[in-house]
């Protein structure tokens, strides 16, 4: 059986203005995966994060972790920060202190951690993040993609089970990004955590979610593996995304081409082993 | 920006910065409290030593921003050691305009080289603790000796946060020069009020994602942090003795010998 790291039921949120963010929203994240949350802009994708977060109330709707419903009472909601972290997507947000060192010890002496609990966790996960060689820069000397690992370890310090990263690739140059996404593969099959990511970068989606949600205007359109949804396009293009590249390419191929797949491409190795076994069948 | 460049790349950035605090406070109180002239230069040669020779600051850097203040100081001096005397004093240069007589005497001369010296040397153990200690340990400094952790928490904040505005600023900045806002006397006003307006605004909204960023990691009001451990200060607080011994004893000799 399947267990669900963390599961939401039917997440209604309306902002203060009016604006209903969150439309009876249900969507659940299996333990040890990583789970992509597409959406375009104001989708209601870090809404959604700032609720099973704790950071806001639902109006209505229950939220589970591990199976067991979390109330949202002061002590659930402790319970919810310290079992579901958010790194969010602009790092300045995020990073407090001028100090790497101090910003990332935040966390977890909210936890109520010993100091020499508190230091191992730090350098355990500034090692992780590769960011041991920072600690000594002041945060405002550091680049972009430097800032997000070091908020990444901000969150990893409190060692929770759900790790959100909201747009974790945005504002990235290419090598920033994949190098980014190795760390959540290295964080996922190393520490078992599960990893919840909105984007709408959709050439990633297929390289490193297990499973995906489309949501859109505050609801959850549908769900499903990459391919699951990569199945539907039209859906995905209607809610302002669009197919990864290669995905695409197979799709052109197909409707003008008559190229014909043995099952969906839509990674680079994917299209390779496919091409390959094309050419190689027109040889013969 | 600033000093806190080069304290980042201090050889003693990881010493405890209380210790820093002391040696610094204690060559300040001393320099003013029984400061004359070779007090003040002596202070000034010794900080200047630790500074650059100690904490691996190189001496032009340290020249450099002694001469900032060197501006002021000289400027305020003037005004110190010129006066208006009656027609028939001792002046060493003056102009006499009307009934008397506009100059530098002796002992304004003395009085005002003096003030110079003391300031050198006072700025200089400042600039001990600045050049090696970076913001964010001397505020944890402050917190150890027990300031409001109200005001410890704003100036960290403060600190951190004037770096992400002045970027946000000079963006902002730039995209109005790339549209020629500042063409123009009229323009460059209407520009730069927008641009103060746009940063407040920013600077408002950012506030309100930094705190729900900072209550998903656990905050419920204080905001407690943990620095890197600090090497023992011991060496310090040995220098700071040795400092504080040899003004005295130049203050000593300045009063007695000179």
């Amino acid at each position: 059986m399947t267990t669900y790291a963390i599961e939401a039921k039917n997440l209604v949120y309306t902002y203060e203005d009016g604006t209903k963010a969150l439309n009876s929203i249900s969507f659940r994240a299996e333990a040890g995966k990583i789970t992509g949350i597409l959406g375009s802009n104001g989708a209601g994708k870090s809404t959604l994060f700032l609720n099973l977060n704790g950071v806001h109330t639902p109006e209505s709707g229950q939220v589970f972790i591990n199976g067991q419903q979390i109330p949202y009472t002061k002590k659930g909601i402790q319970s919810l920060r310290k079992e579901v972290g958010i790194v969010f997507q602009d790092p300045d947000n995020q990073l407090f202190s001028a100090d790497v060192y101090r910003d990332i010890s935040f966390g977890a002496l909210n936890l109520g951690l010993d100091q020499e609990e508190v230091r191992r966790r730090v350098d355990w996960a500034m090692e992780k993040t590769g960011i041991t060689h920072l600690k000594d820069k002041p945060t405002h000397a550091l680049s972009f993609g430097q800032k997000k690992r070091v908020a990444i370890a901000g969150v990893l310090v409190m060692e929770p089970n759900i790790m959100i990263l909201d747009e974790p690739t945005a504002g990235l140059d290419p090598q920033g990004v994949s190098a980014i996404m190795h760390l959540l593969l290295s964080i996922r099959d190393q520490l078992g955590m599960t990893i919840i990511l909105a984007t709408h970068d959709m050439d990633i989606v297929p390289l490193y979610c297990d499973y995906a949600y489309l949501l859109s205007d505050g609801t959850m359109r549908c769900s499903g593996t990459p391919n699951e949804l990569f199945a539907n396009p039209e859906l995905l293009r209607s809610n302002h995304l669009r197919l990864p590249r290669i995905a695409h390419l197979m799709e052109i191929l197909k409707k003008e081409d008559g190229v014909q797949t043995r099952g969906p491409v839509s990674t680079i190795s994917e299209a390779r082993k496919e091409l390959k076994h094309i050419l190689q069948e027109n040889q013969l | 920006m600033g000093t806190d460049r080069y304290a980042y790349q201090s050889r003693l950035r990881r010493l405890d910065p209380i210790a820093k605090l002391t040696l610094s406070f204690a060559a300040v109180v001393i320099c003013l409290s029984c400061g004359g002239i070779w007090t003040g230069i002596c202070t000034l040669i010794i900080m200047g030593a630790l500074t650059t020779l100690w904490g691996g600051v190189r001496p032009r850097v340290f020249l450099r921003f002694l001469r900032f203040p060197m501006a002021f100081l000289m400027i305020g001096c003037i005004t110190i050691m010129v006066n208006r005397h009656p027609a028939d004093t001792p002046v060493l240069f003056g102009l006499p305009i009307g009934g008397s007589v506009w100059g530098v005497t002796s002992g304004s001369l003395t009085h005002g080289f003096g003030i110079i010296c003391k300031s050198m040397g006072v700025i200089a153990s400042v600039y001990f603790l600045t050049l090696n200690t970076p913001m964010t340990d001397l505020t944890f400094a402050l917190r150890r000796l027990h300031v409001p952790q109200l005001l410890i928490e704003l100036m960290d904040l403060i600190y951190r946060f004037i770096f992400v505005l002045s970027d946000t600023a000079s963006n902002i900045r730039t995209a109005q020069h790339s549209r020629l806002g500042y063409v123009g006397f009229r323009r460059s006003i209407t520009s730069l009020g927008t641009l103060a307006s746009m940063v407040f605004l920013r600077a408002w909204s950012k506030g309100d994602q930094v705190y729900s960023a900072l209550e998903s990691r656990g905050y419920t009001g204080i905001l407690l942090t943990l620095p890197e451990e600090y090497k023992k200060g011991t060496a310090c607080y040995l220098a700071a003795l040795a400092v504080v011994l040899i003004q005295l004893l130049c203050c000593f000799l300045e009063v007695h010998f000179i």
